[in-house]
């Protein structure tokens, strides 16, 4: 961004409340709060320094202290408090809420705090012409996670694998939680397979917290297999939903040829599977044939 | 970039915001620190900052002081208009606005999340908020993109860009967020549509031109008619011990020895087949026949390549 003297400006009143409400704050946590380097930060504070209220004695300057790296406020004069949410700000908050409200469904009380804190933004401004589509996400357990991580306990999780297709108890250590296309992922260290693992969190059946035990947590890189698929145009929302583990992808007119690495043949040949005849294998051939007479074997079901 | 300026912008907005009474200009030349130079210097500096500082979103109120004398005006900055008060929010409340904002940290919105959670955090102080058990989105949008789609819809006016191999020059009605992909609403060639922002297949820029919004139009009611179309049950034979996703939520009825009967409500063939496909040889469409039919081309398709 062009720093000019106004962004300059307001970001340099900005710091004040901010180190008011965070007294002793280090220069370089200030440096990254704020997208500037540190000596912005120093060159920022020693201009402030010299403002205040007319009149200009030390009465009505702005006086901070800082020394050995950490900075606090001992007289805000009139910064005392942040300035209003922006539009795109209310924006952010406004579709979070809206999110948090999805996830609480099933929590009564954090659901009616939610819903007058989300009627107070609404009535700060922010647009009603930006939405968020509602997910089905069903997620009671989520409470019970996002404990566990801050807690650092750890969870015996019934789980309904898609990509395996079996229903498995595990003990896992819970990292972080996230969206991904819509859907709410735990990503876990599961302690008897010893690696890590994402677990989709609408598939969690049962749900409960225990003590952690000592576990080594040495991950084995998994294997990667590169293969090569030929994905038509219709087809590509495969392709923008899977964006990680696309390594290249050329436009070939109807179709992309799409180069993935994955560790996980179960999933690719499920996923080909259920997007036929819109994604077919170019490389390994090994693998075109597996998916082909799985195809052949689920026809056959319906010529029976 | 000059300090000096800096300084100045930073005292006069201190000196209008502490004010009770509208500041004339000779009282702010006389008064604040920065303004000096012939009386001509001082005023075009004064409407430089000013305006400036209106750019950046800090609303100078300006009145006629004396109604005899038009030039004698007073400027002002209320409080209320620049800054949060520090009993807006209560403290579970700022917790959830951490957790809100917070949720777009990783994402395109990335630095709209970052300025709301520093000004949240300038009225909370350090909360009991831990970053890690607080969950993110993640997206591969371009913020760029987003952030011009966003001004143009508020500033009505048009955004021309390619999709779909042609050209387009539409006026942007509304965005919405669907299973963690970003949609333009617009109006293309008297059609309201939308666009998936991912498939945008060149630079989004915003055109000169404006334009008036359709007075009927309403973004959730577009939305809602979205997700009124019709559901239908489709009858499907699971695997016994085998789809075990589907059976945690669907109930199903013993149907004989090897397989399960389950009804599934869909409205969108292709999402359903994708569903049914996944499962492979542990499921058998019963009814409707069209969907039944569907699967069985797209499985011929597939395996005459």
């Amino acid at each position: 961004m062009v720093d000019n003297a106004a962004v300059r400006a307001l970001r340099t009143m900005d710091l004040i409340p901010y180190i008011l409400e965070n007294p002793g704050v280090s220069i370089s946590s200030l440096s990254t709060k704020f997208s500037v380097t540190e000596k912005q930060i120093e060159s920022d504070l020693q201009l402030i320094f010299m403002c205040g209220l007319p009149g200009y004695t030390p009465y009505e300057l702005i006086d901070i202290v800082f020394e050995g790296g950490i900075v606090s406020v001992i007289d805000p004069q009139v910064l005392d408090k942040p300035r209003r949410f922006n539009k795109s700000e209310l924006i952010v908050i406004a579709l979070g809420l809206q999110i948090l409200l999805e996830i609480n469904k099933s929590n009564p009380v954090a659901l009616s705090k939610l819903q007058s804190l989300s009627n107070k933004i609404s009535k700060l401004g922010g647009s009603n012409s930006i939405a968020f589509n509602s997910l089905e996400t069903k997620s009671e357990y989520f409470d019970t996670i996002t404990k566990a991580i801050s807690e650092r306990k750890h969870l015996n999780i019934a789980y309904s694998s898609l990509i395996k297709d079996t229903k498995t108890n595990r003990v896992v250590d819970p990292q972080r939680i996230y969206f991904l296309n819509g859907n709410l992922y735990l990503s876990a260290f599961d302690l008897e397979a010893k690696s890590d693992r994402v677990f989709k969190v609408d598939l969690i059946e049962e749900c409960n917290t225990i003590d952690p035990k000592d576990h080594v947590s040495i991950t084995e890189p998994p294997k990667l297999f590169d293969i090569t698929l030929n994905v038509r145009k219709s087809h590509r929302s495969f392709i923008e939903r899977n964006s990680s583990v696309i390594s290249a992808s050329k436009d070939s007119g109807e179709s992309f040829e799409v180069h993935i690495q994955i560790s996980n043949l179960e999933w690719l040949r499920r996923s080909i599977l259920s997007n036929a005849p819109g994604i077919a294998i170019s490389s390994p051939s090994s693998l075109t044939d597996e998916v082909l007479e799985s195809a052949n074997s689920v026809l056959a079901l319906y010529q029976a | 970039m000059s300090s000096q300026k800096t300084e100045r912008l930073i005292n006069l907005t201190l000196a209008l915001l502490a004010t009770k009474r509208y500041l004339t200009k000779s009282e702010i030349f006389k008064s604040v620190t920065g303004y000096n130079g012939s009386p001509e210097t001082m005023e075009r500096m004064f409407e430089r900052d000013k305006d400036e500082l209106r750019n950046m979103g800090v609303d100078i109120e300006v009145k006629g002081i004396d109604p005899l004398f038009e030039d004698d005006q007073g400027y002002l900055i209320r409080a209320e208009t620049f800054q949060l008060s520090g009993n807006e929010f209560a403290a579970d409340e700022l917790l959830y606005l951490t957790m809100a904002a917070n949720l777009w940290h990783d994402s395109a919105l990335s630095n709209d999340s970052k300025a709301a959670l520093l000004k949240i955090q300038s009225l909370s102080g350090p909360i009991g908020f831990n970053t890690f058990n607080s969950p993110i989105i993640r997206d591969s949008e371009n913020s760029q993109m987003l952030a011009i789609a966003f001004e143009a819809i508020e500033k009505l006016k048009k955004l021309s860009f390619k999709y779909n191999g042609s050209l387009r020059l539409v006026e942007p009605l509304g965005m919405f967020m669907s299973s963690g992909f970003w949609y333009l609403v617009a109006q293309d060639d008297k059609i309201i549509k939308s666009f998936k922002m991912i498939r945008l297949e060149s630079e989004i820029s915003m055109d000169a031109g404006s334009f008036k919004k359709p007075e009927n139009f309403s973004l959730s009611r577009y939305l809602k008619r979205y997700s009124e179309e019709e559901v239908i049950e489709a009858e499907i034979l699971v695997r016994k011990e085998q789809a075990y996703s589907l059976r945690s939520k669907y109930p199903v009825q013993e149907y004989d020895s090897e397989w399960d009967l389950m009804q599934i409500p869909y409205s969108y063939e292709p999402e359903i087949i994708e569903i049914l496909l996944w499962h492979g040889q542990n499921i058998i469409v019963k009814k409707p026949e069209k969907l039944r039919n569907s699967i069985i081309s797209r499985l011929q398709e597939f395996v005459d390549g």
